[in-house]
């Protein structure tokens, strides 16, 4: 069974914080400690913590017309000065970027100019609400808000966009509600996703990285311009932030060590006074230790949150390699043992899962429903001379997915062709558990798309996944702003209404390919699409061309650029437009591949070669969102549909994802400097971007989500699972190189993966999938949660199939009585 | 245990057909010899080893009460109605003007009644063809080996991975012999690994001959009584156990999964159990694994318009549960149990 519904897996996790509530876990006995963490903040509804944006806006005020990576630093610097420092109960690692219990943290440098609006209405919203207290909601609006007028970079892109592009982009003149047709992202986030290089940091900490700028600074020539205008301001700015980092975790000393003065518990004592002195030292300093190793990336990671907002949340890189050394050692000297090591790694799962990705502004809201964020730990994969890289830290990870209750961390998993038995059976095991997790990112894939695009092996092959589906190699990718996501089944209504749309009225949005009533063959109709798709891909690109040169003037990140050799070694901050040497991978979403090939499938099968309905009968049932046209729609939903490796489909996929491609190819390099390919990945979004379409040629009705992903569309994929993983490779263009990450999701009925011999199958499985080369795969083990939506709302799961040896049925088609025999069967594990 | 290599004897078997076949003068290519299929099924992991393709055909000399595919039991086409897709005559209405005996007229609920006593001598089922719901479907369709391993074929990197293959399974699936043999044949050809999902009750010959073409056999053992057999299966277990007999004896390396469908008021004894395993007790190489009775088909007997002989009787999973074990006891290791 295969598809439904999905994004990338967002964090559900008051579902599981109520089963913590609700009854004992059977592993809290062995977790006590993290358990009792997240007791804590059960249940609680997120809270805005200003101080962040409070402490920056008032450097902010302080430093202009200095340089910006310098006037970013000296930010951090009072940020680190002055925001308040906790030592949480029983928490063994130190650093937050906010206030106890579930937060989120302002960016005003993004939102500052409606922030002010959205702070009154934010608890009100119906998606993401989180609470503020009056007198801080009173500092964002009277100290905050009134700084950042007229000077954030979302207004300076809104006036920026010309018309034609603006239209396409926003629905108001002030640029803050989306079209949601070919949609800017870049204003909600400083930049796609990122992954900092943390094993550097373990190993020369920030000191180290520190002395390194002080001695660049020394070697510049005092007469060349260059060196003194944008060199000299770069490394002053790495100076300080190093400096600041450092600052920032003594205070978390001093106040753990206070804290360890009146503690009456020895143990406790003991473990405080520990924590001071790992803070004292990292990361500052090189690690020594395991303990001191975790702190220093938590540390880092939680510092670089407080610099700048990242797509989906600053990456956690492949934390099985770089904690490896400090882990075996630690074994080896029989200071540590599994346990302990597993609960430090959980006491960053915890911090994890205490943070909220909050988005302001309605669009980003509507993009990431349910405060997900995805800050991949990756495990597994190859080494950079390409061998197998799991060891027991890899086991210990996905050991601690399975134990512990929350939905984080979100955890990737790269799979090779070589990947041992021993692993893949781990992995299979762990996504078995029913969280979903680890999702699979392929290397076959990867590895070798990387290389074409410009990285060496060696780089390639050490690549972290970052964010939802994406992959990066630290320190020769570069920054790249948010890309276009772009309503492609919005180009099909388009075509059908002459370059309108039913929700926009009268007004002339797309091309006027003329009166489709008129066309006479397929092709005419292909072609009219082709030319709203053209037209759609010219306004992302443009989009694109202004967003990489405006990002350069409102953005700087002096920390993540101390990490980066390629920054350290031109010193150039990473949020310029190009940096030497570096290799920018952005990209442009694909959103409602299935959407939009079912129903050009449908237009071509009954339209033009069976001519079982006319062009004019079509657009009637549609206009009428085919209220009166219930055996037109259940037509038109039989026609052959993407995602059942029907060649049919799968052939108009390919066409399309190949004028995506070319185009990429084309213009990317050539005019914008960078990669900019073509992704299928849509987060939570094609639910927005499914409002504004009305009812399409496959059958679907008015404002219904569109198909996610390179996922196939609701219930369309009749086929099971092997199939959506072969309609998904017939669709890709392997023979071009301007494509990016697709993600897919997979359901299994529990029956399908049972025991011993179902993990074998799921092994063989993954395995298939690495043969094909599919960039990602996500499983999702049904449970009865799911069964029972599938009970309510059938048309979303019709592809549900149950296996039962010698006998198979659509899960949908049984009746209500027979449902609840096989939900019953399902919750008792005799399926 | 599965994967037995039986390429040797294979080979050398197939040899002899081709060789006999050409002298016999037989023309018709494998690839073009046709049967009756209802369902060709992706992704299915419960019927032989990996990840396979079940080509389920019609017809089957058996009647058994429980059957939860009763599409499968005819030769001829079968007409099924989905009520629960039905858009309703008022809206659609397509059927009642395709059906050309006018037997398909507006019912109760503005659902459609059809009275099917022309069916049976309506070759094509145009209402069939006329509903846009799929609410009414022709179970059954004359394909070809080509068309049906094309189709087979497309799952063959997940074979790869998974030591899958294909099944074949009915109905009866040997009792259309020609068909079946043509298909494993040309399998062979192919290089697809194949299982077959066999009732027994199937000229010895037959069995004979497809078995030097099979990697994996699932042999339905449903009892040892031949009367109780007999009563609720339509047809006495005779031949059934002489054919297994034989399959195992003779074919000593082909690994062998004998299954008990658990059927309340059949079979659901510790006295029936002991007796099925008592008898696969010799037969060292057959494995055995017991199938837990499921109401799940009752709904496709709605579809046909036919008794449900089983009414609402559930498996009761208590007993189910001790059976599993009074086979385990028996049969040690070779005791398949799913949930372990």
């Amino acid at each position: 069974m295969s598809t439904v519904t999905c994004d990338c897996r967002s964090p559900q996790e008051q579902r599981l914080l109520d089963k913590i509530a609700g009854k004992e876990d059977k592993f809290r006995k062995t977790h006590q400690r993290v358990f009792k963490m997240l007791e804590r903040f059960d249940g609680q509804k997120p809270r805005i913590d200003i101080e962040r944006a409070l402490y920056f806006t008032q450097s902010m005020q302080e430093t202009e017309g200095q340089p910006l990576v310098l006037r970013w630093a000296k930010a951090l610097m009072h940020i680190a000065q002055n925001i308040t420092v906790y030592v949480q109960d029983d928490q063994l690692l130190l650093g937050r970027a906010g206030c106890d219990g579930r937060y989120g943290i302002l960016y005003p440098e993004l939102d500052g100019d409606f922030l002010d609006i959205a702070v009154r209405d934010l608890p009100t919203r119906a998606t993401s609400p989180a609470t503020i207290t009056p007198e801080d909601a009173k500092r964002v609006i009277e100290e905050i808000a009134p700084y950042w007028k007229g000077k954030t970079y979302h207004e300076a892109l809104n006036a920026a966009l010309p018309p034609e592009v603006h239209k396409l982009t926003y629905d108001d003149p002030q640029g803050l509600v989306s079209r949601f047709i070919v949609n800017e992202t870049s204003s909600f986030r400083s930049s796609i996703q990122w992954v900092h290089d943390y094993g550097k940091i373990l190993k020369r900490g920030f000191n180290g990285i520190k002395r390194e700028a002080e001695e660049k600074l020394a070697a510049l020539d005092p007469l060349s311009c260059k060196d003194q205008c944008e060199k000299r301001p770069f490394l002053e700015a790495v100076i300080i932030v190093c400096d600041a980092i450092v600052l920032w975790a003594k205070r978390h000393a001093v106040q753990a060590r206070a804290l360890a003065q009146l503690e009456q518990d020895p143990v406790r004592k003991a473990e405080l006074l520990r924590m001071a002195e790992n803070a004292e030292r990292v990361p500052g300093e090189p690690a020594r230790d395991f303990w001191e190793a975790c702190q220093s990336q938590w540390f880092t990671q939680m510092f670089s949150r407080l610099e700048q907002k990242t797509g989906t949340t600053i990456s956690n890189g492949r934390m099985d390699q770089y904690f490896y050394p400090y882990y075996a050692k630690d074994k080896a000297e029989g200071k540590i043992t599994d346990a302990k090591a597993m609960e430090l790694l959980e006491c960053m799962w915890v911090g994890m899962a205490e943070f909220i990705d909050m988005y302001i502004s309605p669009t980003g809201g509507a993009f990431n429903e349910g405060y997900a964020h995805w800050e991949a730990v990756t495990v597994g994969g190859q080494t950079p001379d390409g061998r197998d890289a799991s060891n027991e830290l890899t086991y210990l990870i996905l050991k601690s997915k399975r134990e512990f209750p929350l939905h984080y961390p979100d955890l990737a998993a790269r799979i090779h062709s070589r990947c041992p038995e021993r692993y893949l059976w781990d992995v299979a095991e762990t996504i078995k558990f029913g969280s979903g997790f680890p999702k699979l990112i392929n290397d076959e894939e990867v590895v070798p798309l990387y290389v074409s695009k410009g990285a060496t092996f060696e780089e390639a092959l050490d690549y972290a996944v970052s964010g939802c589906t994406e992959a990066r190699m630290p320190n020769r990718d570069t920054y790249t702003s948010g890309g276009a996501y772009i309503n492609f089944a919005a180009a099909v209504e388009m075509v059908l209404r002459n370059g309108r749309m039913k929700k926009y009225g009268d007004q002339l949005l797309g091309v006027e390919t003329g009166d489709p009533r008129n066309f006479k063959t397929w092709e005419e109709f292909f072609d009219a699409y082709k030319a709203q798709h053209m037209l759609f891909l010219k306004t992302a690109f443009y989009q694109q061309y202004v967003i990489n040169k405006l990002r350069a003037t409102h953005f700087a990140q002096p920390m993540g650029s101390a990490m980066h050799d390629l920054c350290m070694k031109h010193c150039i901050d990473l949020h310029q437009e190009h940096i030497p040497e570096g290799i920018n991978f952005g990209y442009f979403e694909y959103m409602g591949l299935g959407t939009v090939v079912d129903s050009l499938s449908a237009v071509k099968k009954f339209v033009f070669e069976e001519k079982k309905i006319t062009m004019d009968k079509l657009i009637e049932a549609i206009d009428a969102n085919f209220e009166g046209y219930d055996d037109i729609k259940a037509l038109l939903k039989s026609a052959p549909c993407y995602g059942n490796n029907d060649p049919y489909a799968d052939s108009i996929g390919r066409e399309i994802d190949r004028i995506s491609v070319e185009y990429g190819g084309k213009y990317s390099m050539k005019d914008l400097g960078i990669h900019n390919d073509v992704r299928y990945v849509p987060f939570t979004s094609h639910v927005p971007f499914g409002k504004v379409v009305s009812a399409t040629p496959n059958g679907r009705t008015d404002g219904f989500p569109l198909s996610d992903g390179s996922s196939a569309s609701h219930g369309a994929d009749v086929n099971g699972p092997t199939a959506v993983l072969l309609s998904n490779y017939n669709t890709k263009n392997m023979g071009m190189r301007d494509r990016a990450a697709r993600m897919l999701n997979i359901k299994f009925t529990p029956k399908c993966v049972e025991g011993d011999e179902g993990t074998e199958k799921l092994v063989a499985f993954i395995r298939t999938f690495c043969d094909l080369k599919l960039w990602h795969v996500q499983f999702n083990v049904l449970n009865k949660e799911t069964l029972l939506a599938a009970q309510k709302d059938p048309q979303k799961y019709r592809s549900l199939i149950v296996r039962i040896a010698g006998y198979s049925a659509y899960f949908v088609d049984l009746s209500p009585d027979l449902q609840n025999d096989l939900i019953a069967r399902t919750e008792h594990d005799t399926l | 245990m599965y994967t037995v290599c039986r390429l040797n004897v294979l080979s050398h078997n197939f040899h002899i057909q081709q060789l006999e076949r050409h002298n016999m003068g037989f023309e018709l290519d494998d690839n073009q010899q046709k049967g009756m299929v209802f369902n060709v099924q992706k992704f299915s992991v419960h019927d032989g080893p990996g990840i396979r393709t079940i080509v389920f055909t019609k017809g089957c000399p058996l009647r058994c009460r429980w059957c939860s595919n009763p599409e499968s039991q005819l030769h001829e086409t079968d007409l099924a109605f989905n009520v629960g897709r039905c858009l309703g005559v008022s809206k659609c209405g397509h059927c009642t003007l395709a059906c050309p005996f006018g037997s398909i007229t507006v019912g109760s609920n503005d659902i459609p009644k059809i009275e099917r006593s022309h069916c049976k001598d309506c070759e094509h089922k145009p209402c069939a063809e006329a509903c846009p719901a799929q609410s009414l479907l022709i179970y059954g369709k004359e394909r070809s080996v080509e068309d049906v391993l094309s189709v087979v074929e497309q799952d063959m990197v997940f074979y790869a991975r998974s030591k899958g293959g294909l099944t074949i399974s009915g109905g009866e699936p040997l009792l259309q012999t020609d068909f079946a043999l043509a298909l494993l044949r040309e399998a062979h050809n192919r290089h697809i690994r194949t299982a077959i999902e066999t009732c027994g009750m199937v000229q010895e010959e037959t069995l004979r001959a497809a078995a030097p073409l099979l990697h994996n056999v699932l042999f339905d053992i449903k009892h040892i009584d031949p009367v109780i057999h007999k009563e609720q299966t339509g047809r006495s277990n005779e031949q059934i156990l002489a054919n297994f007999k034989m399959l195992v004896t003779e074919f000593p390396k082909l690994p062998v999964l004998a299954r008990t469908p658990v059927v309340p008021n059949f079979n659901d004894n510790g006295k029936t159990i002991k007796a099925i395993c008592d008898f696969l007790l010799p037969f060292e190489h057959v494995h055995y694994e017991m199938l837990p009775y499921h109401r799940l088909g009752t709904q496709k007997y709605q579809f046909l318009d036919r008794p449900i002989l089983m009414g609402d009787v559930q498996l009761n999973n208590k007993k189910f549960h001790g059976l599993q074990n009074i086979a385990a006891t028996i049969l040690g290791e070779r005791f398949h149990r799913p949930n372990k």
